[in-house]
């Protein structure tokens, strides 16, 4: 096959109708940016939601007594070791972080309110929103701190403040209920409502005291990254507490993962349906092409040329138009989202951003894997729209094209 | 024999014209060879393009053996007709038929690669073939800016670039006036005389067979006149 020769004839005939082929390759550019731009803000969606989730005191993988979830009090509760820690290389664990989470009342001069009461220590807690929310007053300083965080929302509800105190009353591991109080040390305002009418936070020595027991009844593990080798983790955690349930972050915010598949599918989707439309203009355009040159292909046929090397330059003038498209694609949708900058911001519709489980800033987010995909998918649909043409082609006979 | 290069036996083809059958050719007995310049002549419809179609493996015949340079031309699929007239073959077309994105040189030289030949020798061999033919100082000229008479040297030139056994020529002066139908002729014959390249042109102009060492006349699909056998009788 004379490729060199077809490369040359491909390359020379784009040229040959600049105005229709510069057309055909601002639809691909645009067609290709406008994939680029939406998978961005698709993975920024889909992995903000990851990070909510996994924030959200769950980690990648997550340590519970056997029925915690269905009955979460402090007889599911279990003991850990001093000195444990996960068995992960420290360039692939972010950090792990043992809480008591149990549900208890809490009362204000004027409110009261059921939450989920959270001991915890706040050294460990860079791994979930506790370690970045902004806090009015102060944050919790030690396991052994003895007041409590709680959020503005739920400060509203409880017509409370920072400074005043607070009685919570929660089961104690006797079974007896135990009540005191706290001084509430700060005010945290989260990403979401829900988080700042649930958690209510205080050290996990404190609330070990009050329940009267050294228990824990949960440990979350969060890896770097995107929670890359969580199986693994999973795994280890499983044979090493053998008598208890270990969930990864998919298991245990099961809706969350929906959507994350939800956005793998959506992307796709979008994808064929860009690349759907693209389609029929690039054989519209390949058909053109080759009824305008039937005496020239005609030609070609009758010196020698074989119907294999036709095929081959129809379908190299579709891959050629469609690869520098690709790339000017590429490009122009990757200066797009530079200009997006730090991302879009979506306050505005707080509530609606909220309830899919996002947070107000939406990071457009670009993937080499991303990028790979749609250049390499780009060109297959390239290739199987100059399929047609290419047979048009080849089914010209040579004596009746030179009739012509 | 073994100076054959064409060999058409009981030759028959039939076109249907409106669902009306056209016998373009009847059973014709047919021998070129080497060396020869030979003419194909007639009035329109007498069968002579359809001849040449046939013997150039562009066109199938209905009935009948043809064998160019010893090879039997029914036997071959698309791809191996096509292999055989890149190797055995050169074509002048009516119209020229230069491709207008590549250059002069280019338009000759692109037969050489679909020869597969290195770029050096594809070259050099181009060049000579454009100055044999007085058109090499416009090497570099793409055929729009080439005239009739210029083009169809070209053509001429990638015609014999592969140093065909047989030429084919359609029609070759049908678009030129007559003095460059008359400067493209004697060049014609001279490479059927110095390089004893083998012709055969379908015509209706009176001086391409003029030119032509052995005319032969066709008319309703049939040999009427062959001026071989009218010099044998």
């Amino acid at each position: 096959m004379p490729l060199k020769l077809l490369t040359q004839l491909s390359c020379r005939n784009l040229f040959r109708h600049k105005r229709r082929n510069l057309m055909l390759l601002s639809a691909i550019v645009v067609a290709v940016a406008g994939v680029v731009v939406l998978n961005s803000l698709l993975r920024g969606f889909q992995y903000d939601m990851q990070e909510a989730a996994v924030s959200n005191l769950t980690g990648h993988a997550k340590v519970l007594a056997p029925g915690y979830l269905d009955d979460p009090s402090i007889e599911k509760s279990f003991q850990l070791a001093k000195d444990w820690r996960p068995d992960v290389a420290d360039d692939q664990l972010e950090g792990w972080a043992a809480r008591i989470r149990i549900p208890a009342v809490i009362m204000s001069e004027r409110e009261t309110r059921g939450v989920q009461f959270v001991g915890v220590d706040p050294q460990r807690e860079s791994i979930s929103f506790l370690g970045s929310v902004a806090h009015r007053g102060e944050a919790l300083q030690s396991a052994a701190d003895r007041r409590v965080v709680i959020g503005e929302s739920l400060a509203e509800q409880l017509d409370t403040d920072v400074g005043r105190r607070l009685v919570l009353i929660t089961q104690g591991a006797d079974g007896l209920n135990r009540e005191a109080g706290f001084r509430i040390a700060g005010v945290y305002d989260a990403d979401g409502e829900n988080l700042e009418k649930i958690f209510v936070f205080t050290g996990i020595e404190r609330l070990q005291a009050l329940v009267d027991a050294e228990v824990v009844t949960e440990v979350s593990v969060k890896l770097v990254g995107n929670g890359a080798g969580e199986s693994s983790i999973k795994d280890s955690l499983a044979a090493f507490f053998d008598d208890l349930d270990v969930l990864d972050w998919q298991e245990l915010e099961p809706q969350a993962a929906a959507m994350f598949l939800f956005a793998d599918a959506a992307m796709f989707i979008w994808f064929l349906i860009m690349m759907g439309a693209l389609i029929f203009g690039l054989v519209n355009t390949l058909i053109t092409a080759v009824m305008e040159r039937i005496k020239e292909l005609g030609m070609l046929r009758a010196v020698g040329m074989r119907p294999g090397a036709v095929v081959m330059q129809v379908v190299m003038e579709s891959t050629l138009i469609m690869a520098v498209g690709v790339v000017l694609g590429i490009l122009v949708g990757w200066l797009f989202i530079l200009w997006l900058g730090e991302g879009i911001d979506l306050s505005r519709w707080a509530e609606g951003v909220e309830m899919a489980g996002m947070r107000s800033l939406l990071v457009p987010r670009l993937f080499m894997n991303d990028l790979v995909l749609v250049a390499g998918l780009s060109l297959f649909f390239g290739f199987v729209a100059s399929l047609y043409p290419a047979w048009r082609a080849v089914k010209i006979k040579p004596l009746d094209a030179l009739r012509r | 024999m073994a100076d054959d290069v064409v060999v058409c036996r009981g030759v028959t083809r039939t076109y249907q014209d409106d669902a009306v059958p056209v016998l373009a050719l009847q059973g014709v007995d047919f021998t070129v060879t080497k060396g020869e310049f030979v003419s194909l002549a007639g009035p329109s419809g007498s069968g002579k393009s359809t001849l040449l179609n046939v013997i150039g493996g562009l066109d199938r015949p209905d009935a009948g053996g043809i064998h160019v340079d010893g090879v039997h031309l029914n036997e071959l699929s698309e791809s191996e007709l096509s292999d055989l007239r890149l190797s055995k073959m050169g074509f002048v077309f009516q119209a020229y038929n230069l491709i207008p994105v590549l250059s002069a040189s280019e338009n000759v030289e692109f037969i050489l690669q679909l020869q597969g030949l290195p770029a050096a020798e594809r070259a050099e061999r181009a060049q000579a073939a454009l100055d044999a033919l007085g058109v090499g100082e416009l090497a570099h000229r793409r055929p729009g800016e080439l005239s009739g008479g210029q083009q169809q040297r070209v053509a001429v030139a990638r015609a014999i670039v592969t140093e065909p056994v047989l030429l084919l020529a359609d029609e070759p002066s049908a678009n030129l006036d007559s003095n460059t139908t008359e400067e493209l002729l004697a060049l014609l014959r001279s490479l059927n005389e110095t390089r004893g390249v083998t012709i055969l042109a379908a015509t209706h102009d009176p001086m391409v067979m003029s030119f032509a060492k052995r005319r032969v006349q066709l008319r309703d699909g049939m040999i009427a006149e062959d001026s071989a056998r009218v010099a044998v009788a």
